[in-house]
């Protein structure tokens, strides 16, 4: 008899999706792109002649972590020998098509600055480094920033333009997925920073932008939870709690926060490895806290109940 | 160039649209007998799903699905209805609901899901690159990807074409031209909803009281995903079948959602440059 439950007996609402572990890292990386990218612009920008030399280290890690990005996304397509179709039609209205364009789009000018960084230290010569010179520093700032953002931020809100009640509930996924690419793509930038002679002061400066961050992340993590309510038990509560809890909140968020903070009167040796263990943490929490929601997103498919309540609105 | 791309990328203009077809699916002459199933399979050549029992009365089926088209539910009640009977068996055949503003077309990335001449909605099997993001935007659960290997159009979008090629040909669709009680019926969407709502006025008369019709245009259920091109006489409540009350078009609140990622983008950014520039 069907009478216990508020459905058909207890089938799912809406479909399972078929999407595998390639898609979060790919949010991870991509948004850890991004956050270098940012993180290093602005230092390039605004910061003193150290901070200038000690973040654009950024640049590198934003083309590094661009490389995986593209192969993931063709790997989770059920049809990979297609990818291009995906550049057939330019519809922003679909966050995936918004995302396959901005991916294109930021690779290309990452590894366009990165290379001009390379050539104005000396470390590419020849005729690759004299054309990399003629690259427009300023610009490929401003545009990488811009599509960085947009790269940053299309991930979370492409998995909220969904029916999948963890993912849709709340209006604030989108926002928490930027804040954890801001924090860990500052988290790369420390890293590096930490590992090659840049003066304790830009070390301090770069903790406290990741740190902020952080903060924000938490931030609007609260909210998120908050207005989930009881859809976001899978994530909370189930089998992904302790990825999400441990993982993502505590050695993710909360640990960094602490290690900086101990950090902000160390100098030297204490202050790089304090900064370097925590910006560590901010990055494996990072692909904790994308890994645990797009999975728990799964679970949360099969939840007739919170679908039912998803469309009550 | 210009002209070389869309010839790469098999770009057509749409074609000049005609008379919107659709189904009325009328619940209360559903005896149950899946032919609707047995016939879409058969039309389709859509590979069997399989012998498992399920236990769920006679619905061995259990979903709609990449393979399964058409899908009847059998919903038993003890004591669920006004009528002052003692209990009673709902039968549905559930189907793709072709929606006016259809979530899985929005989400498409590549165009390969178009609305056709007739008004449905159709997945362009030479276009579709297997991305899975109509999986979990469509509200009903509907569309699926099949698996990467396997013998039937692997890795791609599939559902219910409402017999595309049948209706290029002037034809009933299968599971409509099947159906031996007119529980399904096929044509003009103007005829079918008048056709519905005397219907309607019928079984309200003979005291069926939670007599409903779901997805015609002045229902709630059609505020976010407009009128269903194939919608439903329903004897009881929406979610008794699955469906939701009012089921969601994510795009009604996506500008809102990338308001608040792009706030908090700014934010840091902002923040960040006075961190930086604040120690010059």
């Amino acid at each position: 008899m069907s009478d216990g439950g508020p459905g058909y007996y207890d089938y799912p609402v809406v479909k399972r999706p078929v999407w595998t572990w390639e898609v979060p890292a790919y949010f991870w990386l991509g948004g850890m792109a991004a956050g270098a990218y940012l993180t290093a612009s602005l230092a390039q920008n605004f910061g003193s002649a150290e901070d200038r030399r000690g973040a654009a280290g950024g640049y590198y890690v934003a083309a590094a972590a661009l490389v995986p990005c593209a192969p993931l996304l063709i790997a989770d397509l059920g049809r990979p020998d297609r990818f291009h179709h995906m550049l057939r039609i330019f519809k922003p209205l679909s966050p995936m098509n918004l995302g396959a364009w901005t991916l294109t789009s930021f690779t290309p000018i990452a590894f366009a600055r990165a290379a001009s960084h390379a050539s104005s230290t000396g470390l590419l010569r020849g005729p690759l480094g004299l054309l990399a010179r003629l690259v427009p520093t300023r610009l490929a700032d401003l545009a990488g920033v811009v599509l960085g953002l947009t790269l940053a931020g299309y991930s979370g809100v492409l998995l909220a333009a969904t029916n999948i009640p963890l993912w849709a509930k709340s209006k604030l996924l989108g926002g928490v997925f930027m804040a954890s690419a801001m924090a860990s793509g500052s988290a790369a930038v420390t890293l590096q920073a930490a590992r090659r002679s840049v003066p304790d002061a830009t070390l301090h400066r770069l903790a406290m932008v990741e740190s902020a961050a952080s903060a924000g992340e938490m931030a609007i993590l609260t909210g998120y939870l908050v207005q989930s309510g009881k859809t976001a038990h899978p994530l909370t509560t189930g089998r992904f709690s302790v990825p999400f809890w441990l993982g993502a909140v505590g050695a993710g968020t909360l640990l960094p926060l602490l290690l900086h903070r101990v950090a902000r009167r160390r100098q030297g040796r204490t202050l790089r490895t304090l900064s370097s263990a925590a910006a560590l943490c901010t990055i494996c929490g990072s692909l904790a806290l994308r890994w645990s929601i797009f999975e728990a997103g799964k679970v949360s498919s099969e939840d007739q109940r919170a679908s039912f309540d998803l469309a009550r609105g | 160039m210009i002209e070389g791309y869309k010839r790469l990328m098999n770009i057509e203009e749409p074609l000049a649209p005609k008379t919107a077809k659709g189904f009325f699916t009328d619940t209360s002459l559903c005896i149950g007998c899946k032919a609707c199933e047995v016939a879409c399979k058969q039309w389709n050549q859509l590979p069997a799903d399989g012998f498992a029992m399920t236990g769920n009365s006679y619905d061995n089926t259990g979903s709609l699905g990449a393979t399964t088209w058409r899908h009847v539910q059998f919903i038993e009640q003890a004591k669920a209805n006004g009528n002052g009977q003692e209990q009673r068996w709902l039968m549905m055949s559930d189907v793709c609901k072709h929606c006016a503003n259809a979530a899985c077309l929005e989400a498409c990335p590549t165009g390969a899901l178009v609305r056709t001449e007739y008004g449905t909605v159709y997945v362009q099997q030479d276009i579709c690159n297997g991305c899975g993001f109509c999986v979990p935007a469509c509200p009903f659960g509907v569309i699926d990807r099949t698996p990467k290997q396997g013998h039937f159009e692997a890795g791609t979008a599939h559902k219910c074409t409402l017999c595309y090629d049948r209706l290029k040909d002037d034809m009933t669709p299968a599971c409509a031209k099947s159906c031996p009680t007119a529980s399904i019926q096929f044509g003009d969407i103007d005829e079918l909803r008048s056709r519905a709502r005397r219907r309607l006025g019928e079984l309200r008369a003979r005291g069926e009281s939670k007599a409903r019709l779901y997805g015609m245009p002045e229902g709630q259920e059609a505020a976010e995903v407009g009128p269903l091109h194939a919608f439903f006489l329903l004897l009881d409540e929406p979610e008794r079948y699955n469906l939701p009350e009012v089921p969601r078009l994510p795009r009604k609140t996506m500008a809102e959602r990338y308001a608040w990622s792009a706030a908090v983008g700014v934010g840091f950014a902002l923040v960040g440059a006075l961190l930086f520039g604040g120690r010059r």
